[in-house]
């Protein structure tokens, strides 16, 4: 294991425990999935590369290449779905103004349409 | 150096699983299993660069799979049943 390894490895599980962190501390369910999805999605990239580096075996290449590849698939897939679901079903509470509920494009052209 | 990054794993690991214990609603909670398979599968290739033995590896990709699977699942389960 070499020095660019090691940096790789530590750089992706800090990433991992950053989204672990915001998991605990934002406030919204949409919050905390966006630190939960996104930040060990690049994490386990970052380390990927880092032990592709360290073990150098062509099992090791390939493994964590197809690893990485269904991972950076799954990932937004699957906070995509989750998202939906609970947008779909039960009235969560946000953070902030809600954006979803508004209708803005219809609120700009009844400002535009001169009939109306 | 691998230590320090499985010490660092297991922080984000207990966020993950106050947010899968703690709730509020069932999606919070599938919100954390979710990070928490994430954090399991980093670990594991930690370790594996650990022991430098590309063996373990291939645990990695039925854990990225069967993560992929139960998330989707626990949200087909919520949009049918809510909450």
């Amino acid at each position: 294991m070499n020095v660019v390894s090691g940096v790789l490895i530590v750089a992706g599980a800090a990433l991992a425990m950053i989204g672990g962190i915001g998991a605990v501390k934002f406030r919204d369910l949409y919050s905390r999935m966006h630190a939960a999805a996104k930040a060990p999605t690049l994490g386990l990239v970052l380390v990927a590369i880092g032990a592709a580096i360290a073990i150098d075996t062509l099992l090791a290449y390939t493994t964590l290449l197809l690893v990485v590849i269904l991972q950076l698939l799954s990932s937004p897939v699957g906070a995509h779905a989750l998202s939906r679901a609970s947008r779909r079903q039960t009235p969560v509470a946000l953070d902030g103004p809600d954006d979803l509920t508004r209708d803005e494009t219809a609120a700009a052209t009844r400002l535009a349409d001169p009939t109306d | 150096m691998t230590a320090f990054a499985l010490v660092l794993l297991a922080v984000g690991a207990a966020g993950f699983l106050f947010r899968l214990l703690r709730g509020p609603s069932l999606s919070d909670r599938v919100v954390g299993l979710d990070g928490l398979q994430s954090i399991v599968v980093i670990a594991i290739i930690v370790a594996a660069a650990r022991s430098d033995s590309g063996i373990t590896i291939e645990t990695v990709l039925v854990a990225v799979l069967v993560g992929f699977v139960g998330t989707t699942a626990l949200s087909r389960f919520i949009e049918r049943r809510g909450n």
